[in-house]
């Protein structure tokens, strides 16, 4: 899980072009939109779309996304019980 | 069109193929000999964060480095009008979803490339960072968007709407693109393709604390005029005080330097400057003599590397800008230098 | 004074999914009938979207206007010429009165459906060099009116869904500041793969018929369209013996300054331009006898919009329908093909209807459901708000 949440992290932060953030700055039970890293409604966006690439996992819904991209943890458990790639 | 007050520039800011937000070219240029330039860019985080900048393209971080700068140098936080032109907008963004929406089927695309790829980004973009809810529009009128720009914000000044405007050009340019450029003629031989940004914030109030650079005295555009419409459009322009030069586009482009020459009759003994063999050539280029004729007003002289004679030119009169594109579409704009109080 | 100049309407055309031409747009608003359906003309594989295509292909426009088989033309090139060519008879506009007057065109799409068919042509080869040429909004905006003549002034705006909007505005400027006796303004816009895709990224296109200001809303359905009206001064329409079919009263640009792609909460944009656009004409809000809204069925604009129209109008609602569940929304296009709808409303006493709703939302407006025939109304206020907050709304006024 631990190289999972890693390659994750790694994934978040290429497909955001979050350049001055590295994995270690992001902790994993932050939240990740509002306050903490301070993402908004276009990256949930991308992240639904790192979700279907890396993952193969399709949602219809955006506003799922609010559920699932609470924190990075949260995150890689769905991602963990979902992919199918 | 009489203006109640004149419509002064404070500031023009400038990122292109010459060093950016400075005026450095004027007297220690870049000589530029490849057909395709991409711009040199300033260092964008003392202007923009980085969490703003990612997900921000090169010509939106251009457009808003460009802004924040006139801005900043013209004393104004929220300018009442932001009008952009962009011949083709956003162009790598364009490319970028175009080309993953062709080889990916139509599936998985980035939001933010179609976000960035509609041509208004950039306004709204300023808009949005200084909390500006004035007037806000885009033109994309190719060779002439920055032109369209700068006559809206002429008439929104005319009307007694606005006091102050920020208008700007913007277009960027990828290999691709400029391939494409040269394949539909908008770029020839000997031309070099290029990029530009220019913001220019004009105002009808005097600033505390600020000298403005020069006077807008008029802004004409024209499609298809013929060679009477033209004349006239020019003399009616100059009322009969000749400008110390005319700032051209000549560029080796025949069917638009024809025009230019032209000129010598309308106007003889006035010398014609050039400005695209140090800027290259886009759709933006425009905005780029703008900011050059006004930044000339401002110092009181033309510099020898616009003149076609290589010798310097004093400027106490003013300096009429002819834009010809396609050789159909021509713009005729004034700048006068400021004299004495509003 | 400048400000006071009157803009008349003297005629208009129109084209999209409910019709070709104003009579056909006419009947369809009268029998309350949608154009929106499956895709047809436009090849992709996102079937599942229902959209309001102009039913007609490329093909069977070019016939119509009788342009030669492999002319080059791109599909928003082509409505806007049959939109054009409506206004320019209706107004009894001929080549030698272009010659003075302006062609004022919004648009954002461009050329880009034949871009995107020819995208690896226009890399790997030289034969599709032509629709280089057309790519860009420009061009298009040329290559719609060349056709009829040439202009003193053409210009192309992009500022997304309000671009006719704004180059309404533009024409009402013009003609107010006398650059102008004779304006052409509107936008024209197709569906392309590009956008339609662009704005399934964006997750905001509904799989179902979109529901405006309904609480069930899940988003919009794609359209396209063209359509101009001509506006003239009063000189000209004396000079010319012509009689105004209504007058562009006023109209007011604001920007949103929250969001690329989103409105404000409160309405910000959408208050501050209505607002304008009353303050421009001399009206009060208890002046509009309705509001086409802009009510793309999104979740967001719908909300945005109504804090808006509550926050001006307050108790004294009057009534408000989107007809985007009818044309679908035809983007760049929709200012003037709503402002188009608007005056066929004026014109023939109705009130368009906000066709599908059924489930009042918990904190919008309640939209018009009844034709109301014979009703006579005087002021209509029509809104279009674009991505990165451009927010446009124009007033159409009876004329007596």
């Amino acid at each position: 899980m631990e190289e999972m949440i890693l390659k994750l992290k790694q994934e978040i932060i290429e497909v955001l072009n979050l350049e001055d953030i590295t994995p270690e700055d992001i902790d994993n039970d932050a939240p990740l939109f509002g306050e903490g890293l301070g993402l908004d409604s276009i990256d949930a966006l991308e992240l639904i779309v790192l979700m279907e690439k890396n993952y193969g996992i399709k949602l219809q819904d955006p506003a799922k996304g609010k559920e699932i991209f609470k924190s990075i943890n949260v995150m890689a458990e769905y991602i963990q019980k979902n992919r199918t790639r | 069109m009489l203006q109640e007050s004149r419509v002064n520039v404070l500031s023009v800011k400038q990122i292109s193929i010459q060093k950016p937000l400075t005026e450095e070219w004027m007297t220690n240029p870049e000589i530029h000999t490849e057909n395709f330039v991409r711009a040199i860019d300033p260092d964008f985080r003392q202007f923009i964060s980085a969490g703003d900048a990612r997900r921000l393209g090169k010509l939106l971080k251009r457009a808003l480095a460009t802004s924040l700068s006139a801005l900043h140098e013209g004393g104004i936080t929220n300018p009442d009008a932001i009008i952009t032109g962009t011949g083709f907008g956003s162009v790598e963004s364009t490319e970028l979803f175009l080309e993953a929406m062709i080889r990916d089927g139509e599936q998985m695309l980035k939001p933010t490339w179609f976000m960035q790829s509609t041509h208004n980004t950039a306004s709204s973009l300023i808009a949005i960072h200084t909390q500006s809810y004035g007037y806000n529009s885009t033109y994309t009128q190719k060779g002439l968007s920055f032109e369209c720009a700068l006559y809206d914000a002429w008439l929104q000044f005319g009307l007694g709407r606005i006091s102050s405007a920020l208008v700007g050009g913007h277009d960027e340019m990828t290999p691709e693109f400029a391939g494409f450029m040269r394949k539909a003629g908008h770029l020839l031989e000997g031309e070099i393709c290029s990029e530009a940004a220019v913001s220019a914030l004009l105002s009808t109030r005097e600033q505390e604390g600020t000298k403005a650079l020069c006077t807008v005295a008029g802004v004409e555009v024209l499609d298809s005029p013929d060679a009477e419409t033209l004349d006239h459009a020019v003399r009616s322009m100059i009322a009969g005080n000749i400008p110390d030069a005319v700032l051209t586009g000549m560029s080796g482009n025949a069917t638009n330097d024809g025009y230019y020459h032209f000129l010598k009759k309308t106007l003889p003994e006035v010398p014609l400057l050039r400005y695209k063999h140090l800027f290259g050539v886009n759709f933006s280029s425009s905005a780029i003599a703008f900011y050059a004729a006004a930044n000339c007003l401002g110092k009181g002289f033309i510099p020898p590397v616009l003149t076609l004679t290589g010798e310097s030119v004093s400027c106490s009169k003013g300096i009429l800008l002819i834009n010809a594109v396609e050789g159909r579409h021509y713009s005729v704009i004034l700048l006068k230098p400021l004299c004495g109080k509003l | 004074m400048a400000q006071n100049r009157s803009v008349s309407i003297t005629g208009f055309g129109i084209v999209s999914a409910i019709g070709v031409g104003k009579q056909e747009t006419l009947d369809s608003l009268l029998s309350n009938r949608t154009g929106i359906g499956r895709l047809k003309y436009l090849k992709t594989v996102h079937t599942e979207f229902p959209v309001g295509e102009v039913k007609l292909s490329d093909e069977e426009m070019e016939r119509i206007l009788g342009i030669a088989p492999g002319t080059p033309a791109t599909r928003t090139a082509l409505m806007g010429m049959l939109a054009l060519h409506e206004a320019l008879s209706d107004a009894c506009l001929g080549r030698g009165d272009l010659l003075q007057a302006a062609f004022l065109n919004g648009t954002t799409v461009g050329g880009m459906d034949k871009s995107e068919q020819y995208y690896t042509d226009f890399i790997e080869n030289d034969t599709r060099n032509e629709y280089i040429k057309s790519h860009d909004c420009g061009s298009c905006s040329e290559m719609t009116a060349d056709r009829f003549g040439r202009f003193r002034y053409i210009t192309t705006i992009s500022t997304a869904c309000s671009s006719a909007a704004n180059a309404i505005a533009l024409g009402g400027d013009m003609i107010r500041a006398g650059r102008a006796d004779i304006v052409v303004a509107g936008g024209s816009e197709c569906i392309t793969k590009f956008h339609l895709n662009g704005f399934n990224s964006l997750m905001i296109l509904d799989r179902e018929l979109c529901r405006p200001f309904d609480v069930t809303r899940a988003g919009l359905n794609l359209g396209e369209g063209a359509a101009y009206l001509v506006l003239e001064s009063d000189e000209s329409v004396r000079k010319r013996g012509v009689k105004p079919i209504a007058l562009l009263s006023g109209y007011g640009n604001a920007c949103d300054a929250y969001h690329q792609t989103a409105s404000s909460p409160d309405g910000e944009g959408a208050y501050l331009a209505m607002s304008r656009a009353l303050a421009d004409a001399g009206l009060a809000p208890a002046d509009i006898d309705y509001v086409n809204a802009h009510g793309t069925g999104t979740p967001n604009n719908d909300v945005s919009e109504s804090q808006a129209m509550i926050r001006l109008f307050g108790e004294n609602m009057p009534p408000v329908s989107s007809v985007k569940s009818m044309t679908g929304h035809t983007t760049s296009a929709s200012g003037s093909v709503e402002a188009a709808i608007c005056i066929l409303a004026l014109r023939n006493g109705f009130v368009p209807v906000n066709y599908g709703w059924t489930n009042p939302m918990d904190d919008g407006i309640v939209p018009n459901m009844e034709l109301k025939p014979s009703c006579r109304l005087r002021n209509i206020l029509c809104n279009a708000f674009g991505f990165g907050g451009n927010d446009s709304s124009l007033i159409l006024t009876a004329t007596d």
